[in-house]
């Protein structure tokens, strides 16, 4: 009997195809994109490249040297920076650098100045929601530092040299680098001029300053809200058009098409009823949100309004394509599963997408989440107006508009055998 | 009861088929079908599983497109609004809301069927009334029994109050009450002037509930007429008598010739008539007066004694049988 039971169970699943693609093929799929993800990204000591931009304003050899060694360092990656408002410098200014910060165009500004002994001191201005570039930029710049002091060191015939500790030469002086604690808990981060300081013989040298979290309760949460919300934006949708399937199969929706009414007149009536299905699902995560983890609801809340529609309906459109792409709710099943996961793990609903490579993130551009998370970081984290959503809103607008038309045309050989 | 007028549009007959012709890939589903139906008339369409009568009924509902011929739903285009509204399909599944109640099911295709809104609510309490299913109009479809969600489906279908209804076996997998139950309410809808189409496998439901009968196969409309045309062009008027004997039937025993092959029954290619297996003798005869003393008096002639007799007129069942055969078709 029991080896009956585990025949005919064995049997059922090889006679059904998507049994097998979500037992096998999905699971390595996942395990694919997941590992696309970390081997090219952080883990096993290939960290991505940091975006950077430095600012100098200090005019010497030494502030030079350090500008060069940055700028040479593998880690970092130099994003050029106008600012509007002073072209006359070679560098742009700490406000362009912050600001640059803020918009995301770049994970880390460097600020390169003298403290109040006249030695070099660096300014690290960060974004909290990156727990990773900090901790990187912060080591790249201790060791640079540390290169420099040296360098100086042997010009003025110094014996002790400071050295980045290795395995090769453990005898050598460590420098210890300590990450600061606003980089563990950004929230802790009281105001755009409160500093932190490394411990290393270098301790006024390196401070962090958080140019994001200031004045703000949980902001990091509504990030995270935003990514599962819209993960399951795309499970709600996918849902929707599996009923739609169901009525297929039972022959409710011939019935339907049987009526006064048109394929028109359904497909838009379920578009609209996933489209206000996922907004209020989404503005109920952010409600409880606002009252439990203290997201900033109420101070956004044009911005989340604006994305949350656009972002429904697109997910709305999403559903439909994938009920009319497949045959039955339980390919519908399969595919929704693979598709939703794939795009939320590229996407960052999933895993933040500044862990990810350059290619991953250049992947996660052509999936839904991406667009969706960078218009709800932009409204909750970076606090820009609402007209700077325009490049998400009409990415996700034209995927909605897309992903319905697609849709539609395949309804088409549902209204006529 | 409303009036059954909803467009007021009664233009010659209800439904004129002519010559369908439907093929799915290689296999030909409708080969040539034509046929009528008229004023309140009951025409049950009957054939064996695979003759086309599901793709005939979707045709007519509009949901499938005939490759040739033509249908006329009071002399407009099959698939025009108007006819469309003139129509009420009733499919064989349940194709209704599980989740919402009745009153809403019927609500919400009173709407989709384009009922105006002052009229909603009257239709649906009347389909509320004419189901049964008043006391049960504000429970889930779901938690309902077969009877009673068919009776739902039922209703789903009439609350724009069609000229025609097509029905796809409406009595499938219910019990002797709830298809009582349904016979009647479709009676009433004939009864106000409704022409009702209706395909089903019960052929004893065909034979009492409808006026006419089409059986159909292979795609075709190979019989048309009422049932007692229907016996005449094929099995005739003749009675099958059965005999039950007191023993064994030994391999020599023989009738009359005269009753063994019966004169009055149209070649079916299967011309003996007469069948024994076991202790039982089944043969038909067209005089039961005359022919059932002489074949009762050939048993005792042959040492035998009758215990049993049953005798019955032929029925559709019989029809059916002579005309698509014996033979499985799927």
């Amino acid at each position: 009997m029991t080896w009956t039971v585990f025949t005919i169970s064995l049997r059922r699943l090889l006679h059904s195809p998507v049994e097998l693609v979500l037992t096998f093929v999905v699971p390595v799929a996942f395990f694919s994109v997941f590992a696309l993800i970390f081997s090219k990204g952080v883990g096993i000591g290939s960290t991505p490249k940091t975006k950077v931009a430095i600012t100098a304003q200090v005019d010497n050899l030494a502030a030079q040297t350090l500008v060069d060694s940055l700028q040479s360092n593998d880690g970092l990656r130099m994003i050029s920076l106008v600012d509007e408002n002073d072209n006359d410098g070679p560098t742009p200014t700490p406000k362009a650098v912050a600001q640059a910060v803020r918009n995301g165009t770049i994970a880390i500004g460097i600020n390169i100045r003298k403290d109040k002994q006249g030695e070099l001191a660096v300014d690290l201005l960060t974004d909290s929601s990156d727990q990773v570039a900090p901790q990187v930029v912060t080591a790249i710049v201790a060791r640079e530092l540390a290169m420099l002091h040296a360098k100086l060191a042997r010009t003025q015939q110094q014996p002790e040299v400071m050295r980045r500790p290795s395995l090769d030469s453990p005898t050598e002086k460590t420098v210890p680098i300590a990450v600061p604690s606003e980089i563990h808990n950004p929230a802790a981060a009281k105001s755009e001029v409160k500093a932190s300081t490394v411990e290393q013989p270098f301790a006024n040298s390196i401070h962090v300053v958080d140019v994001m979290g200031e004045g703000k309760s949980s902001p990091i949460v509504s990030l995270y809200a935003a990514g599962i919300a819209v993960m399951f934006l795309l499970f709600g949708a996918s849902g929707g058009g599996g009923a739609f399937l169901e009525e297929r199969e039972n022959t409710t929706l011939d019935r339907l098409l049987s009526t006064q009414m048109s394929m028109d007149q359904l497909l838009l009536g379920k578009w609209f009823y996933l489209t206000a299905l996922g907004f209020v699902q989404v503005t109920v995560m952010f409600i409880w949100g606002q009252v439990i983890f203290g997201v900033d609801l109420a101070s956004h809340l044009d911005g989340f309004i604006m994305m949350t529609i656009v972002t429904s309906g697109a997910a709305a459109s999403f559903g439909l394509l994938l009920a009319t792409l497949c045959k039955s709710r339980g390919q519908l099943n399969g595919l929704s599963v693979i598709l939703i996961l794939t795009m939320s793990a590229l996407g960052g609903s999933m895993v933040p997408r500044y862990v990810m490579s350059d290619g991953m993130r250049r992947a996660g551009q052509w999936t839904f989440n991406a667009w969706a998370l960078d218009g709800y970081d932009k409204v909750f984290w970076r606090e820009l107006p609402v007209h700077t959503l325009w490049p998400q809103l009409s990415v996700l607008m034209g995927a909605g508009v897309g992903f319905l038309l697609v849709a539609r045309a395949l309804a088409v050989r549902w209204e006529l055998e | 009861m409303w009036a059954l007028s909803p467009v007021g549009l009664v233009n010659g007959l209800p439904l004129e088929v002519v010559g369908l012709c439907k093929c799915f890939g290689k296999t030909e589903a409708l080969r040539g079908a034509s046929f009528e139906l008229r004023q309140g008339e009951r025409l049950a369409l009957l054939g064996p599983n695979g003759a086309g009568k599901s793709t005939m009924i979707r045709t007519l509902a509009a949901r499938s497109v005939p490759d040739k011929g033509e249908v006329r739903v009071f002399g407009e285009p099959g698939r025009s609004a108007v006819a469309r509204q003139l129509i009420g399909w009733i499919p064989q599944d349940l194709a209704i809301y599980g989740d919402l109640t009745a009153r809403e099911n019927m609500m919400a295709f009173a709407k989709f069927h384009g009922v105006p809104r002052r009229e909603l609510k009257q239709r649906v309490q009347w389909a509320l009334q004419w189901t049964g299913l008043h006391d049960r109009a504000n429970h889930l479809v779901r938690t309902f029994s077969g009877g009673m969600k068919r009776r739902v489906n039922l209703a789903c279908g009439v609350l724009h109050q069609p000229k025609i209804l097509l029905l796809d076996e409406p009595t499938v997998g219910v019990d002797p009450q709830s298809r009582q139950r349904i016979f009647e309410m479709l009676d009433e809808l004939s009864a106000a002037g409704t022409s009702l189409l209706l395909t089903t496998h019960h052929l004893d439901e065909a034979q009492d509930r409808s006026d006419r009968l089409l059986i159909m196969d292979a795609g075709r409309i190979i019989a048309d007429g009422t049932i007692d045309e229907l016996v005449d062009q094929t099995v005739g008027r003749s009675r099958l008598v059965r005999l039950r004997l007191d023993r064994q039937i030994h391999s020599a025993f023989r009738l009359p010739h005269h009753l063994s092959n019966h004169s009055g029954v149209q070649d079916s290619g299967d011309s003996d008539m007469t069948r024994i297996i076991d202790r039982t003798v089944e043969t038909r005869i067209s005089d039961v007066d005359r022919q059932l003393t002489q074949l009762i008096d050939s048993v005792h002639r042959q040492g035998y004694h009758v215990v049993d007799l049953d005798v019955q007129a032929l029925s559709l069942h019989h029809v059916f049988l002579h005309l698509t055969g014996n033979k499985l078709r799927d």
